[in-house]
């Protein structure tokens, strides 16, 4: 009996000191955030958001605009993204349908350690073997620019893309998959008829984690994108992403007013991040219904 | 006709596949063939003699080994802080927190884990600016600043795979515990969390990679490109990612380059290593459940 | 009929007026019941009428569902003293070692074998050593396993044949030293065999403990049972006893029209 109460008495301490480590991490968050806040008032108060959202980014000669960087690294992962989803969704198809069980196993196994690849390998084979072939196959350059980056960014996020499509496919097919071989399909075209129209859903949050995922990297932009803040005119014109800026700002410790352009683009980056987690959210809530799920 | 479609869909899913294949072994067989012979005692080491360098005896100039030492001191920091705090919180959300509760907490779980990296070195560059604004006008960017900044861009691994770990318990076991008379928290002390224990390392493991070869992070908290080993929390220090992008950009000699691929691969070497422990031990967590 | 309503001397568990609902959808609807002890009672019904639920409501098992109201009395009399579980007669952890439950699929922990039974000896009675090995042979006897598993004690439960494992987790049950053994359909998983060995262990059993089982198959029920109700939509239909249970084509015809 006494075992009992002290269980009891124990059992309240445990929550409450469990509730409380939950509450640190919470409250971390939260000053993450008020932090990054008040350091982006000014922005929002004084006309200091106007003077960065111009084009020119000339920090000694007064301009802080950080509109070319915002284009590029949308631009960039929108690129990234373009290689990296029908490759994507071509593997998919050959993991999920199209491959014998054995070859299936092994391509899984090497895209999930593609993604324990660090960023900076990806980055570092880049500037060694792909920047030298920009610049001398195609001649173009100095091999640092968009389209190196975005050819490697978007190896970077193929595996993230790939991953979040086939765990959905793997929830859905078993069912449908017999369903479509009694209607006598080929795999290939259960795949293209019944599995994607079917997991619609799974493949838009899919991409946009990508995309999330891309717009987020620093490394591969900063190693092999070339960090001139310019609008590009052309693949192979040298960029400029925002996560690149900061840590470039950041690293040559400049003047502080071109501090205010950094907290401007981890405002905007944050937001897009938000905006793309939130998405994807109200996406995965209602993945539920995915079209097959709704029929009768 | 309709054979070609089966054909064209087929040949580009091979396609994609051998593609893909193809970049990964170019990837690393550069990596290697490059880096293999560049692994040597001399890489991380430079001249120093390896025993008088590991017990600090005496400084080394030109190997990455302060760098290996930062690194390990970085994931080991972080790991402490963010690990217990992340599998108690991913306890509680589970397994106590109420409706409510939970959608908060996750929202903010949320918000974590959709923070890029390098908007969290943010946070810890203006954690310096605030303190010199305020309490300590000495701030500096330093090894537990990188290592607190690390361990919350972890946490929400942690807390997440925690989470799905114990939800992923099937509901007949789930009533085992309180049927025999077990209370709430012995149920998950001794049914639950060793029911879910692999699933929870396996993400504690992959935690631990990321905080490995992060490098966004710690470019704006206070690593350098030459440090020596870390001589308190306090100081500026040095760490393998970092290394290996200055090598890439600033390299000056044939030797440096070299450097630069031997330390690329073994950072690769310790990322694999520890990518295959958390595979085997998610493959066995897996395995349980279908004895049943 | 027996006077169902009053704690008659020799019942050990009275169900009375017991309604269930989760989130608002009714599961039981004023169910009366009583348990005596060397008899065993089965529930038999069409799936979905609640079954599960009215055992779960024994050891307030239904707790552990999100949106579970519980209306109405489960008295259980304990060392001579009756009392309303619902008003906390009994902290809850003793209620659910004094009502002993055994699930559908065996729940087997992958643990060893002696550990599927020491562990909740050890957290929740503090029982070790010696004593523990003592009550852990002696539950597994009882449970007509002992024989078959003594040289093995170490290794992993889920080397054991369903039959088996069901007869652990009716020996892990049995360890507690439970007053009230409640059965959710015990042999659905098993096969001819095995369940036979059951039913031969249950038939044993009932002498000591009072039993209460749910069960899928009228056969088995009626091998087995000394009192039948059945439960349709949450509603007790009938109860049916003695002579009735005997005779084949009565129980038959019985049973189908409470259907």
């Amino acid at each position: 009996m006494g075992a009992n109460r002290a269980g009891l008495i124990s059992e309240r301490g445990i929550q409450r000191s469990l509730l409380i480590v939950t509450g640190i991490s919470a409250v971390a968050i939260l000053f993450m955030l008020a932090l990054l806040v008040y350091f982006c008032l000014p922005l929002i108060t004084s006309d200091g958001m106007s003077a960065v959202l111009s084009w020119e980014w000339k920090p000694f000669s007064g301009h802080f605009g950080i509109l070319p960087m915002c284009l590029v690294s949308l631009l960039l992962s929108v690129f990234a993204l373009g290689l990296a989803f029908p490759a994507a969704i071509g593997i998919c198809g050959f993991v999920t349908v199209l491959a014998p069980r054995g070859l299936a196993r092994f391509f899984l196994i090497l895209i999930h350690f593609m993604t324990s690849i660090p960023t900076v390998i990806y980055g570092f084979v880049s500037v060694f073997l792909l920047v030298p072939l920009v610049r001398d196959r195609l001649g173009i350059g100095t091999g640092f620019s968009f389209l190196t980056a975005g050819l490697t960014l978007s190896l970077l996020i193929l595996p993230t893309i790939v991953l979040i499509f086939h765990a959905r496919l793997q929830q859905i097919a078993p069912s449908l998959r017999l369903t479509a071989e009694a209607m006598g399909l080929t795999p290939a075209r259960q795949f293209l008829h019944v599995l994607i129209p079917a997991s619609s859903r799974g493949l838009i949050v899919a991409a946009v984690m990508g995309f999330g995922r891309a717009v987020g990297d620093t490394l591969i932009s900063l190693m092999v994108a070339g960090n001139a803040p310019q609008i590009p005119s052309s693949l192979f014109d040298s960029v400029r992403t925002l996560t690149a800026h900061v840590a470039l700002v950041v690293a040559t410790d400049s003047q502080s007013l071109s501090y205010r352009s950094i907290f401007a683009s981890g405002l905007i980056l944050f937001l897009l991040m938000g905006g793309a987690n939130f998405l994807i959210r109200r996406l995965d809530d209602g993945i539920g219904k995915d079209r097959h799920e709704e029929e009768p | 006709m309709k054979k070609n479609l089966d054909f064209l869909m087929t040949g580009y899913a091979r396609l994609c596949a051998v593609a893909v294949f193809l970049a990964t072994s170019l990837l690393l067989g550069f990596l290697i063939k490059r880096g293999l012979s560049s692994v040597d005692l001399k890489l991380f080491f430079g001249d120093t003699h390896w025993l008088s360098a590991i017990t600090g005896t005496q400084p080394v100039f030109e190997g990455i080994w302060p760098a290996v030492v930062g690194t390990l001191f970085l994931v080991l920091l972080s790991s402490a802080i963010s690990i217990p705090t992340g599998v108690a919180s991913g306890v509680y959300l589970s397994e106590y927190a109420s409706g409510r509760v939970r959608s908060f907490l996750g929202f903010a779980v949320d918000v974590l884990s959709g923070t890029p990296s390098i908007v969290m070195g943010l946070f810890g560059f203006t954690m310096i600016l605030f303190l010199r604004n305020t309490l300590l006008p000495q701030a500096r960017p330093s090894l537990f600043l990188a290592a607190v900044c690390i361990a919350l861009l972890i946490l929400p691994y942690v807390i997440r795979t925690t989470q799905t770990a114990l939800e992923a318990i099937p509901e007949h076991l789930r009533l085992l515990g309180p049927s025999l008379g077990l209370s709430h928290w012995h149920n998950i002390r001794y049914l639950l969390v060793p029911l879910a224990g692999r699933g929870i390392l396996s993400g504690v493991i992959l935690a631990i990679g990321r905080a490995a070869e992060d490098t966004a992070v710690i470019l704006l908290t206070g690593v350098v490109a030459r440090a020596g080993l870390p001589a308190s929390l306090w100081d500026k220090f040095e760490a393998l990612p970092f290394r290996i992008y200055y090598l890439a950009a600033e390299h000056r000699s044939q030797a440096e380059l070299d450097q630069g691929f031997g330390a690329a691969l073994v950072l690769l070497l310790l990322t694999g290593f520890l990518f295959l422990a958390a595979f085997f031990l998610h493959a066995k967590f897996e395995k349980r459940w279908k004895t049943h | 009929m027996e006077n169902t309503l009053a704690p008659s001397s020799s019942a050990t568990v009275t169900i009375r007026d017991l309604s269930v609902a989760f989130s608002g959808k009714m599961v039981l609807n004023s169910v009366d019941l009583a348990l005596c002890p060397g008899e065993l009672t089965v529930i038999v019904g069409p799936s979905g009428s609640g079954k599960s639920t009215l055992l779960r409501a024994v050891n307030r098992l239904n707790e552990c569902f999100p949106g579970c109201r519980t209306r109405g009395e489960v008295r259980i009399r304990l060392d001579g003293r009756w009392g309303n579980v619902y008003d906390d007669f009994l902290p809850l952890p003793e209620l659910r070692r004094k009502a002993g439950m055994v699930f559908q699929t065996p729940g087997v922990l992958p643990f060893s074998i002696r550990k599927n039974l020491a562990m909740p000896l050890k957290t929740t009675l503090g029982i070790a050593g010696s004593v523990l090995a003592e009550r852990i042979e002696r539950a597994l006897r009882e449970a007509s396993l002992w024989e078959e598993v003594k040289d093995r004690l170490d290794d992993a439960a889920t080397t054991l044949s369903g039959g088996q494992q069901q007869r652990l987790c009716l020996a892990r049950a049995l360890a507690l030293e439970p007053q009230i053994l409640l059965l959710d359909e015990p042999t659905a998983s098993l096969d001819f065999r095995a369940a036979r060995k059951i039913e031969q262990l249950l038939t044993s059993l009932k002498q000591r403990y009072t039993v209460l089982a749910v069960s899928h198959s009228l056969g088995q029920t009626r091998r087995l049972a000394d009192k039948v109700y059945v439960l349709r939509e949450g509603v007790i239909g009938q109860e049916i006893s003695g002579e009735c249970l005997q005779d084949p084509k009565t129980f038959e015809k019985l049973i189908e029209d409470a259907f």
